[in-house]
């Protein structure tokens, strides 16, 4: 975020359509979120016989975040253009995120109804 | 902050004062209208629907389709009745906390004498910190820790079971009382800047950068783990579960393949498949991308050293550089509020058709999107702050970076939704 520097794309953008990239990142992210919402609201794609599958939506949801997510860091929040040591800062938590991801998330599946007493909540005392 | 050269005086700070009010009258008008006004009227169509379903089953004569009809009637007039309800009760709340945060801000640092203000024993360029964050955090910290007592003494002040003691929330008032006493604090030590020494780092690795930026990011850092162990938690159980559309699509050898519909129920199962259920979280993306890019303007309002008002219909949104700046930060907080109370109507909505809080996917979905909200409503009491100043002291190209590290902080609540909405509401 800040004084977003007009070379490349951006630049590009401004000279053929007066507008800088905030107001094009902008318009793609609301794009983006509605075609997402369509993907999962439709059974069939618009117009097709073709059904929407599971996997699909994973696919759009997924393929959709990661480009949003891009949108939003790399120019509403000027990860593009500042000092690298800004992206780095953002991106060390990944690795933490990816192992938790994996240990948490991906494995261990015995974590949903036999997690050791010592880190289950006394629900008593939470419903008092 | 190391510059305090801007006087502000006593009449300044009441501004903030006068704000409150404004806000308070805002959330009491709202609530009036859509809390009471249009609330009691849903609630007699509610009460007419209830009784016609009640007698229509006891009446032999009806069909089961139009006792069903009768049930969705009776169903959709409940929900309705609670969506005014329940955004009239989130607006006058919320709009009660924005006056009481603005109000005692104003009013402590008012209460100083005028010669108190803006003055700095200090160079420009000399580096000093300040206490606030530190008195923050330890008000933080005292609330958290009474919290658990606190909750039991709000639930028998609403009525919810067990007796009041004041013991049980005395701890987290003392908590509250020096988080509004450092928030007060930063405002005195932040309103007069304006923006001649920002602190620069001078080591690796932001050497050359903005303290407070490389602060920020740092902070950023931390919330996307926070935000990561209830993804994951979220993950682990969801793959798991045999949901509907697990079960569905399902083939032979999968786990879900057999197992009989309706075992498991998460949120999305509730809200995908209906435009109105879907809607209040899909005009929540488009409110945090929106509230993203009014920021954006504000800030880049701010850094343009030759703005110029717009001469068609905006002039009169945005007549001159000082209240652009403020109508973008307006825009910003009211799509944020907008937020806040779609996410609590649709939470009424789904705890009436028993989706709470006691199930292993209720647990997640609310503490996860619970906690998401939480740093929505932290960012709008900022925002109130960062309003009223560029309503007094304002916001130019020398001190806008207090809406651009501001912004970063927005834009992340934003970034997080993009992996929360789709995760908890589309799949």
């Amino acid at each position: 975020m800040g004084e977003h520097a007009t070379t490349g794309i951006e630049k590009w953008l401004l000279d053929k359509t007066g507008k800088d990239i905030y107001f094009w990142n902008f318009l793609v992210l609301m794009f983006f979120t509605l075609f997402e919402v369509g993907a999962v609201f439709f059974e069939k794609i618009p117009g097709t016989e073709i059904e929407i599958t599971r996997l699909m939506v994973w696919g759009v949801l997924i393929g959709v975040g990661i480009i949003k997510g891009y949108g939003i860091a790399a120019y509403f929040m000027h990860l593009r253009g500042d000092p690298r040591i800004y992206t780095r800062t953002a991106l060390f938590p990944v690795l933490f995120v990816l192992l938790m991801l994996w240990g948490i998330g991906l494995s261990n599946p015995e974590a949903v109804t036999e997690l050791p007493s010592w880190c289950t909540p006394d629900w008593d005392y939470a419903t008092r | 902050m190391s510059s305090h050269n801007n006087h502000v005086e006593n009449s300044t700070w009441m501004h903030a004062v006068m704000m409150a009010g404004i806000f308070a009258v805002i959330g009491i008008i709202a609530f009036a209208a859509l809390g009471i006004g249009v609330a009691n009227q849903k609630h007699d169509v509610y009460d007419d629907a209830k009784h016609a379903y009640h007698d229509a089953k006891e009446d032999p004569l009806t069909t089961s389709e139009e006792l069903d009809h009768l049930y969705h009637a009776e169903e959709e007039a409940h929900l309705s009745f609670l969506t005014y309800r329940v955004a009239g009760v989130t607006i006058l709340v919320m709009f009660s906390i924005y006056a009481i945060f603005l109000g005692i801000g104003g009013f402590v640092n008012a209460l100083q004498s005028d010669d108190d203000h803006g003055h700095d024993d200090h160079g420009h360029e000399e580096h000093h910190g300040s206490a606030s964050p530190i008195v923050f955090s330890l008000g933080i910290m005292l609330f958290l820790m009474g919290f658990p007592s606190f909750v039991v003494a709000c639930k028998a002040l609403m009525s919810q079971g067990g007796t009041f003691a004041f013991g049980d929330i005395l701890l987290s008032l003392i908590g509250l009382n020096f988080v509004m006493l450092g928030i007060a604090n930063w405002w005195k030590e932040d309103l007069p800047f304006i923006g001649h020494g920002e602190q620069i780092a001078t080591s690796a690795p932001f050497e050359g950068e903005h303290i407070r930026k490389a602060g920020i990011w740092v902070f950023i850092m931390s919330e996307i783990m926070v935000f990561a162990t209830f993804f994951s938690s979220y993950l682990r159980v969801r793959t798991e579960w045999c949901t509907d559309w697990a079960i569905r699509a399902s083939e032979s050898g999968d786990k879900c393949y057999g197992v009989a519909e309706g075992n498991v129920t998460t949120a999305s199962d509730l809200l995908r498949y209906d435009v109105a259920t879907l809607m209040p979280g899909a005009i929540n993306t488009f409110a945090l991308i929106v509230s993203s890019y009014t920021i954006v303007l504000a800030l880049k309002t701010a850094k343009n050293k030759n703005w110029e008002a717009p001469t068609n219909f905006m002039r009169f949104v945005l007549p001159d550089k000082k209240r652009a700046i403020r109508n973008y930060l307006i825009a910003t907080l009211l799509l944020g509020s907008l937020f806040i109370v779609l996410k609590l109507v649709e939470w009424s909505h789904l705890v009436a058709e028993g989706f709470d809080i006691g199930s292993p996917q209720g647990s997640i979905f609310y503490v996860a999107t619970g906690a998401h909200g939480l740093h929505v409503f932290v960012g709008l009491l900022v925002m109130l702050y960062l309003i009223f100043k560029s309503d007094t002291v304002g916001f130019d190209e020398d001190n806008g970076q207090g809406i651009e590290y501001f912004g970063l902080y927005w834009h992340f609540v934003d970034l997080a939704w993009v992996v929360i909405f789709p995760a908890f509401y589309l799949y």
